[in-house]
C-alpha cells in the first residue's frame, strides 16, 4: 500500500509513506542513531526497522495491547508496555523479561545514562527500574490521578508527567515527591516535549487548545503560548516543533532566533487518520508519524542534525562498535542520585544547611538580650516598694528572665545531643563473635 | 735495710707477724732504692735499733722479737688485738673497704713472683710461709691501715703518740682529714725488680698524670633522662634523612605500587628450577638426577650416557617377563569383567521378555505382515504342542511327580508342574484368541483411515452419517457382552448399560436439536480417559474430538456453530469452552443442550456489551469509520454480528482474511471499552479527555458538556490550596491566641482588654517567622509552581563537596574551577590519563613493600606526569632486567 502526497510548503518534496493497516496507531522509538525505529501498533504488531535500508528486521504479533514502546540502550533490546505488564523483548523477538511490578504501564521511557526504565502505569504509579541489574530503583506513588503524558528531560533525566489538572510535575527517582510541580494548563495536559539540545526549552499542550513553551529557568510564566491544540508535540534536533491533533499537522521553527516559534509547514493527513505520535528522526530531515492506519514518514528540512558524532552515536555503527560503545556506557552509567534539577551543581560545595546558628551567634544574641535587660530602668515606687534591696532583686530577676530562654534551648539541645549519643552507642553493637570480648557495662 | 711494717690480724693461737721483710734482691740498685724509700725511723730509734738487733732483718721473727722488746712505747708496736678483728662470734660486721682493688691478675702475678724468690731464698721457716700466704690473701683488706701508715711516715717522721691505739673507732688524724689515700705506688712496691715492673711503672705514672677524679654517679632517673634525650636526638637525626622521601611521596599526585611485579604465571621452568626435594622419595630422586656422573655426562657429548643407560640382557628379560604377566593379568581381569557385567538379574530378564513380547503384539496390531507372521510362528508351536505333547505332563519327569502325589512335593518343583499346565493351557487356546486378534486389528486398520479422513472438511457429514449409524448399530449391539477381557467383568457390563442408555437419550436430544444439519452427538462415553483406536471405540473418539474443536471455538472449524462471536472474545469464550469441556469430560449427566443454551447466552451478553461500548464511545467510532475505507466486507461483517452463528455456520469456511479484518476491527472496541470502564466514574476530567472535539465526533452528554466547560476553572485555585498545604505542612500557621474566659484574668477585664499583649506579640512574631520562611523558598514569588523543598538524598550528599578543598578561598571561584570537565571528550587524550588518574595506582594482588631509602634530591623538580609515566616504565624494564630476585619496592613518583 504504497502512497504519495503532497506537502503542500514551498520546498515540499514528496513523501514517502509506509503503511499497513496492521500496525493502527503504532507507537514510535528511534534509537539515539536513527537507525534504528522500533512501532509497536495498538493490536499488538511489534516491528524493528532498519531506517537506512528501509528493511523491517523483526516483526513479530504480541496479541494484545501495546500502549508503548521504547529502545533500551540499542536496537538489540526494547521495552514494550501490553496490556497487564511491560516486557522487555530482544531484537529476534524473545522475550526476556516480563516487569510485572511496573503493572499496566501506560507510557515507558528510558534514561539512557542512568539506565533506568520508566513507566507510569494505569493507577499513577510511577516506576524506575535499573535494568543492568534488575533492581527497582524507585516506584512512587503520583497522587495526580492516572496519565498517559511522559516525557523525559535528557538533560537532567527528570521525568515530566503531565496531569488532568493542568500540572506538569517532574520526577526523580530518589525523591517520593515531585521535584517541581508546575501549573502550565488550565485543561488537562495533552503533550509534554524537551528541546534535546537547549535544555531549558520546554513545549506543554494542553486541551483547552494551547501551546506554551517554557524556559526552565524563569519558570514565573510561559516564553510564549501558541494558539492550537496538539495531541502530541516532539522537537527536532535543531529545534523545529512539530505538533499533531487529528489528522492534522503542523511544524513551527523559531526562525528569528529569539525563541518565538512560528509556523513552518503543514500537512494535513487523508481525512480520518488519527495521529497518535509525532517523531523526528535523528540526524535526518524526516518526521515519522504514527497514526490510526500505520506510520508515514514526510520530509522536514533542516529539522536534524546534519553532522553525527560517532563517539555520541553512530548511524553507521558496525556490531563490534556497538559492543564496544555498550560496555563504555556501561562503566559510564550515572548512578540514580545524580538525577536532580541542576546537575550542574554537582561537584560544587555542599549547601550549608541553614539550620542552627553557630555557638557565637548564640552568644551574641545571649550578650544582647542581657544589655536590654541591664538598661530596663525600673519604676520609681512608692511605699518601701523602690528600696535597693527590692530593686535589686527585681534587676537579677529581670535578668534571669531574659536568660531563661537561651537556657532553655540550650538544655534541650543538650539532652537532643543525649538521645542521639544514646541511640548511637546503641547501635554500635558488635558482631556477636565479638561481643564477649567486650567490656560489660558497670551497672551500679 | 728496710721494714714494712703491718698491722695484721693475729689469730688468737698467733702471736703476731705484722711486718715482713722484703728479700734482699741480688741486684744491688733497687735494694738502694727500696731502701731509701722505705720509713724512716729516727736515727734514737735505728740507733737502739741496730743495738739491739745487729743482724737486722734475717727472719721476721728476729724483728718480730725486737719489735715485742721495744716495749709499748713505739706506736707500731703497740698493736693490741683490735676488738672487731678478734672476730668473736660474728658480732662485727666484716669490713670490706675495697677504694681500690688490683686487677687479680696483676696481684697473682706478683705473688708468683714473691712465692718463687722465696723458693730460691729458701732460708724461710715453713711458719712464715703460711703468714705469708695468709698475708696475701688478706693484703686488700689491710690496705687502709697501711696507706695511713705510708702517709704518716711520708708527711712527718715523727711519730706521734696517741692517746688511744688506731683503730676505726680512732681513725688517724690523716683519715679524717681524708688525706690517707693509698697510691698505687705503694701496691706497686712489692714487685720492685720484678719482670715487667718498670712497664707497670710507666702505666702507673701516665695514668697518674691524666687521671681526674671520678665523679659520683648521677641519680638513675636523670641519668635515664639524659639517655632518652641523647636517643631521641639520634632517632631524629635517623629519621631526618627520610624528609625527603616522605615529602616526594606526600606531594605526588599519584604513587605507583605496581613496579616490576611479575603476577602473570610463571613458566614451567621456573617452577622447577624453584624445586627443592624434600621428602624422602624426592630426594632419593633429586640425588640420582643430580648425580655427578649423570651431570657430567649431560655436560658432555651424551656417549657417556649411552653408556650409562645400558641394562642387561637379563634385566630387559626379566623386565618383559613382568609385563606380560601383568597384561595377561589384566586382559583376564577385563574378560571377567566384561563377562559380569553382561550378566542379567531375574527381573531384567523378565521385563525383557515382556517387553519384547509387548513389542511383538505391538508390531503385529501396526504392521499386518508382522502379524502374520507372528500367526505362523504361534500356529507352528501350537502345532507343535499338540504333536509332542511336551507340556501336557506326560513326561517322566512329571508322570513320577505325579505318581508321587503333589502334595508331597516341595514349592518349586509344584510352581515348576504348574507352569507346564499354563504352558500347555496357552499353547492350546491359542487358537481362539489368535482369530480374535486378526479380525480387531483389520478393524483397527480401517477405521485409522477413517480418523484420517474425518479431519478433512469435506468428508465431515459423510463421516456423521457413518457415525451415527455406527453409533445406533453400537447402542443395539450393546447388549453382546464381549466374553473376555476386562469388559466381561460384572461391574463393567453394568457401567456399559447405563452409558448405552443416556448415550440413547443424548442422542436423541441431539438428533432433535440439530434436524438436518447432522451433528449427532451421540456420547457414548468409555469410563476410562485413554483413546483406543479399535473398532468399537473410533467413532465415538471422531465424535469426541470433534465436539471438542467446536467447544474450543478455534478458528479452525470456521463451520462450527460456535463462530465469530468467539472470536470477539477469545480468551473467555476459549475458557469457557474449556470449562465446558471439562464438564463433558466429567459427567455425562449434563445435557449438551443445556450447555449449548448456557454458551448462548453468554454469547448474547458479550455481544450486548460490545454493541453498547460501542454506542457509548463515541472516540473509537471514528476507527470505525476510518476502517470502512480500508474493508468493503465490514459493513456485511458488522450486520452479520446481529445474525451471527447461523449464518455464519452457513457460510461455512469463511475466508481467514475476513475473520481477521473482523478481529481487528472488533478489537479496538473492546479495549477502549475496557478502558473507558476504568476511567468513567472515577475520573471525570478524563471522560472529558477522551471526549476531544473531533470531525467525526459525536456530541457528548450534556453532563459531559457541563463538566467539560467548566473543567479549567478550579484548577488554579486548587493548585493554590495544594500549594499551601504544602507551605503548611513545612512552615505550620501559628495558632491564633484563644482566650479561655475567666483564666488569667476576671472575665470582665478580659473582655475589656481583650487579648494580653504578650501572646498577640507571640503570635505575631511567629507569623513573621513563617513569612520570613516562606520567602526564602526559591518558589516564593512563583505562583504557579511548587518547588520541593526536601532535603536531597542522603546518597546524593556524596555527590557534592563536603567543604572547600584547600587552595581555594572562595566558594565561587573553586566551583568556576570545576567546570573545566575532565572526560576524553573535552581534553587531549595526552591529558586525559594524568587528569584522572587515580591517587593510588596499584595492581590488585601486589603486596605493598614498606618503603625503602633512597637518595632523594629534596629540591629536586617534579616532573611530567606523562614524561615520568614513561620513566616509570623504562624504570620497572630496567629493572626486572637486572634483578628480579630483588624484593624492594620503591615508591615511585610523578
Amino acid at each position: 500500500m504504497e502512497d504519495q502526497t503532497r506537502l503542500n510548503s514551498p520546498c515540499s518534496r514528496y513523501l514517502k509513506r509506509k503503511e499497513s493497516i496492521r500496525y493502527c496507531c503504532p507507537r514510535l522509538d528511534f534509537t539515539p542513531s536513527g537507525r534504528y525505529m522500533m512501532v509497536g501498533g495498538h493490536k499488538g504488531h511489534l516491528a524493528i526497522v532498519d531506517m537506512k535500508q528501509m528493511s523491517l528486521i523483526k516483526e513479530f504479533q504480541v496479541r494484545e495491547t501495546v500502549r508503548d514502546v521504547v529502545f533500551l540502550h540499542d536496537e538489540t533490546m526494547f521495552a514494550a508496555a501490553q496490556k497487564k505488564y511491560p516486557y522487555i523483548y530482544n531484537r529476534d523477538g524473545t522475550e526476556l523479561h516480563c516487569l510485572k511490578e511496573h503493572g499496566a504501564a501506560l507510557r515507558l521511557r528510558y534514561l539512557e545514562q542512568h539506565r533506568l526504565l520508566a513507566s507510569i502505569n494505569e493507577y499513577g504509579q510511577l516506576h524506575y527500574q535499573d535494568v543492568t541489574d534488575g533492581r527497582m530503583i524507585g516506584s512512587y506513588r503520583t497522587g495526580f490521578g492516572r496519565t498517559d503524558v511522559m516525557q523525559v528531560n535528557r538533560h537532567n533525566a527528570l521525568l515530566a508527567l503531565g496531569h488532568s489538572g493542568g500540572k506538569v510535575t517532574m520526577w526523580s527517582p530518589t525523591s517520593s515527591s515531585a521535584v517541581i510541580e508546575m501549573l502550565c494548563h488550565k485543561g488537562p495536559i495533552s503533550a509534554i516535549a524537551f528541546h534535546p539540545t537547549n535544555r531549558d526549552l520546554m513545549a506543554t499542550s494542553g486541551k483547552e487548545k494551547k501551546v506554551k513553551l517554557w524556559d526552565m529557568r524563569n519558570l514565573k510564566g510561559p516564553l510564549q503560548t501558541l494558539p492550537g491544540q496538539a495531541e502530541t508535540l516532539d522537537f527536532s534536533q535543531k529545534g523545529l516543533l512539530a505538533r499533531g491533533t487529528g489528522s492534522f499537522l503542523q511544524v513551527l521553527r523559531d526562525s528569528s532566533g529569539t525563541q518565538k516559534y512560528e509556523k513552518y509547514m503543514t500537512h494535513p493527513l487523508v481525512k480520518g487518520y488519527q495521529i497518535e505520535k509525532v517523531l523526528f528522526r535523528p540526524y535526518e530531515d524526516v518526521l515519522c508519524i504514527g497514526h490510526s492506519m500505520g506510520w508515514s514518514s514526510i520530509l522536514i528540512p533542516g529539522s536534524g542534525n546534519p553532522n553525527f558524532d560517532t563517539w555520541v552515536a553512530n548511524p553507521f555503527e558496525t556490531p563490534k562498535q556497538r559492543r564496544e560503545r555498550e560496555v563504555h556506557s556501561l562503566l559510564d552509567k550515572l548512578p540514580p542520585e545524580t538525577i536532580m534539577f541542576d546537575p550542574t551543581k554537582i561537584g560544587t560545595v555542599k549547601p550549608p544547611r541553614k539550620e542552627k546558628p553557630t555557638k557565637e551567634e548564640k552568644e551574641a544574641e545571649l550578650e544582647a538580650a542581657l544589655e536590654v535587660a541591664k538598661d530596663i530602668v525600673p519604676k520609681k515606687k512608692t511605699k518601701g516598694r523602690s528600696k535597693p534591696s527590692k530593686m535589686k532583686k527585681k534587676k537579677q530577676e529581670i535578668i534571669a528572665n531574659a536568660k531563661r530562654p537561651f537556657l532553655e534551648q540550650q538544655m534541650k539541645e543538650d539532652e537532643q545531643m543525649a538521645r542521639k549519643k544514646q541511640k548511637g552507642m546503641e547501635q554500635v553493637e558488635l558482631p556477636t563473635s565479638l561481643q564477649r570480648f567486650a567490656r560489660k557495662k558497670v551497672t551500679i | 735495710m728496710a721494714e714494712t711494717k703491718r698491722k695484721t690480724r693475729d689469730d688468737g693461737s698467733r702471736q703476731r707477724s705484722s711486718s715482713k721483710k722484703p728479700k734482699t734482691s741480688k741486684k744491688g740498685k733497687s735494694a738502694d732504692k727500696a731502701e731509701r724509700r722505705g720509713p724512716r725511723l729516727p736515727n734514737a730509734l735505728r740507733k737502739e735499733l741496730d743495738r739491739l738487733n745487729p743482724r737486722t732483718a734475717d727472719s721476721d721473727e728476729e724483728i718480730g722479737s725486737d719489735e715485742e722488746a721495744l716495749g709499748q712505747d713505739l706506736y707500731e708496736y703497740e698493736e693490741g688485738l683490735p676488738e672487731e678483728e678478734s672476730k668473736k662470734n660474728r658480732r662485727f660486721d666484716p669490713v670490706d673497704n675495697l677504694d681500690y682493688e688490683l686487677p687479680e691478675d696483676f696481684e697473682d702475678e706478683n705473688v708468683s713472683s714473691d712465692d718463687d724468690n722465696e723458693a730460691r731464698n729458701g732460708g724461710e721457716s715453713e711458719a712464715d710461709d703460711e703468714v705469708k700466704e695468709e698475708n696475701d690473701g688478706r693484703r686488700i683488706g689491710e690496705m687502709p691501715t697501711q696507706t695511713v701508715e705510708g702517709r704518716r711516715k711520708k708527711m712527718n717522721n715523727v711519730v706521734v703518740s696517741e692517746a688511744y691505739p688506731e683503730s676505726e673507732y680512732n681513725p688517724t688524724r690523716d683519715m679524717l682529714e681524708g688525706e690517707g689515700a693509698l697510691s698505687i705506688g705503694d701496691l706497686l712496691d712489692p714487685l720492685q725488680g720484678k719482670h715487667g715492673y718498670s712497664k707497670l711503672k710507666k702505666r702507673v705514672r701516665i695514668l697518674d698524670k691524666k687521671s681526674t677524679p671520678i665523679q659520683a654517679p648521677l641519680p638513675k632517673p636523670v641519668q635515664q633522662r639524659l639517655e632518652r634525650n641523647a636517643a631521641y636526638d639520634k632517632s631524629k637525626e635517623e629519621l631526618r634523612k627520610w624528609e625527603p622521601i616522605v615529602k616526594r611521596n606526600r606531594e605526588a599526585p599519584t604513587i605507583y605500587f605496581d613496579d616490576d611485579r611479575d603476577l602473570g604465571p610463571s613458566s614451567v621452568g621456573t617452577i622447577a628450577s624453584e624445586f627443592e626435594p624434600r621428602t624422602e622419595f624426592e630426594k632419593k630422586m633429586a640425588s640420582l638426577l643430580y648425580d655427578d656422573e649423570v651431570m657430567d655426562a649431560h655436560r658432555k657429548d651424551g656417549s657417556r650416557l649411552l653408556e650409562l643407560n645400558k641394562v642387561s640382557a637379563e634385566d630387559e628379560k626379566d623386565r618383559q617377563n613382568r609385563i606380560a604377566k601383568m597384561r595377561s593379568l589384566l586382559f583376564r581381569h577385563e574378560l571377567k569383567s566384561k563377562h559380569i557385567k553382561n550378566i542379567k538379574s531375574k527381573t531384567y530378564h523378565r521385563l525383557l521378555k515382556k517387553d519384547k513380547l509387548k513389542a511383538n503384539s505391538l508390531q503385529s496390531q501396526m504392521d499386518p505382515e508382522a502379524s502374520k507372521e507372528l500367526a505362523m510362528k504361534q500356529e507352528y508351536e501350537r502345532a507343535k504342542e499338540r504333536m509332542t505333547l511336551r507340556h501336557k505332563g506326560s513326561s517322566k519327569w512329571a508322570k513320577r511327580i505325579k505318581e508321587r502325589g503333589l502334595d508331597v512335593q516341595d514349592d518349586g518343583t509344584r510352581a515348576a508342574i504348574a507352569e507346564q499346565q499354563h504352558l500347555h493351557a496357552q499353547l492350546t487356546r491359542k487358537m481362539n484368541s489368535m482369530k480374535d486378534s486378526d479380525t480387531s486389528s483389520n478393524d483397527t486398520s480401517d477405521d485409522d483411515d477413517v480418523d484420517v479422513n474425518s479431519d478433512d472438511e469435506d468428508r465431515a457429514s459423510k463421516l456423521l452419517e457413518k457415525a451415527k449409524e455406527k453409533t445406533l448399530k453400537l447402542l443395539n449391539e450393546d447388549n453382546e457382552v464381549p466374553n473376555s477381557g476386562v469388559l466381561s467383568l460384572p461391574f463393567m457390563n453394568e457401567a456399559a448399560a447405563e452409558e448405552a442408555k443416556l448415550a440413547l437419550q443424548e442422542y436423541e436430544s441431539w438428533a432433535n436439536q440439530l434436524g438436518d444439519s447432522g451433528g449427532g452427538n451421540p456420547k457414548v462415553g468409555r469410563p476410562s480417559g485413554r483413546m483406543v483406536f479399535n473398532g468399537k471405540d473410533a467413532p465415538e473418539s471422531s465424535k469426541k474430538t470433534k465436539s471438542d474443536n467446536k467447544n474450543r471455538s478455534d478458528n479452525y472449524y470456521g463451520d462450527s456453530d460456535s463462530d465469530s462471536e468467539d472470536d470477539l472474545e477469545p480468551i473467555s469464550i476459549s475458557q469457557h469452552g474449556k470449562y465446558r469441556s471439562n464438564e463433558l469430560m466429567k459427567d455425562a449427566n449434563i445435557s449438551p443442550v443445556l450447555l449449548h443454551e448456557d454458551s448462548e447466552n453468554h454469547k448474547d451478553s458479550f455481544f450486548k456489551q460490545n454493541t453498547d461500548g460501542s454506542v457509548q464511545d463515541p472516540g473509537p467510532q471514528a476507527t470505525h469509520e476510518v476502517s470502512i475505507f480500508a474493508s468493503g466486507t465490514w459493513r456485511k461483517m458488522k450486520n452479520g454480528n446481529d445474525a451471527n452463528a447461523n449464518a455464519n455456520a452457513k457460510k461455512s469456511p469463511a475466508p481467514l482474511q475476513s475473520v481477521e479484518l473482523d478481529q481487528s476491527v472488533q478489537e479496538p472496541v473492546k479495549d477502549l471499552d475496557v478502558d473507558s470502564d476504568a476511567d468513567s466514574e472515577g475520573q471525570m476530567v478524563d471522560g472529558v479527555l477522551s471526549a476531544v472535539p473531533e470531525p467525526s465526533y459525536e456530541l457528548p452528554s450534556q453532563e459531559e458538556l457541563i463538566r467539560q466547560a467548566f473543567a479549567a476553572d478550579n484548577v488554579e485555585d486548587e493548585f493554590k490550596k495544594t500549594k499551601e498545604d504544602i507551605l503548611n505542612e513545612e512552615n505550620p500557621e501559628p495558632e491564633k491566641p484563644v482566650l479561655l474566659p475567666g483564666w488569667g484574668q476576671w472575665t470582665n477585664i478580659q473582655k475589656k482588654k481583650g487579648i494580653p499583649s504578650y501572646m498577640q506579640i507571640e503570635h505575631d512574631s511567629a507569623k513573621k517567622k513563617r513569612e520570613e520562611a516562606l520567602k526564602q523558598r526559591k518558589d516564593a514569588n512563583l505562583k504557579h509552581v511548587i518547588i520541593s523543598e526536601k532535603p536531597p538524598n542522603k546518597k546524593s550528599q556524596n555527590l557534592f563537596t563536603q567543604s572547600l578543598p584547600y587552595p581555594f578561598t572562595s566558594k565561587e571561584v573553586f566551583e568556576q574551577s570545576i567546570r573545566m570537565p575532565l572526560g576524553p571528550e573535552f581534553n587531549p587524550a595526552s591529558m586525559v590519563g594524568a587528569l584522572n588518574r587515580p591517587e593510588v595506582v596499584k595492581k590488585s594482588g601486589v603486596i605493598i613493600k614498606p618503603i625503602e631509602f633512597e637518595e632523594v634530591n629534596a629540591y629536586e623538580k617534579l616532573e611530567g606526569h606523562k614524561k615520568s609515566g614513561q620513566k616509570h616504565k623504562k624504570n620497572r624494564k630496567s629493572k626486572s632486567n637486572s634483578n628480579s630476585g630483588k624484593n624492594m619496592t620503591k615508591l615511585k613518583t610523578k
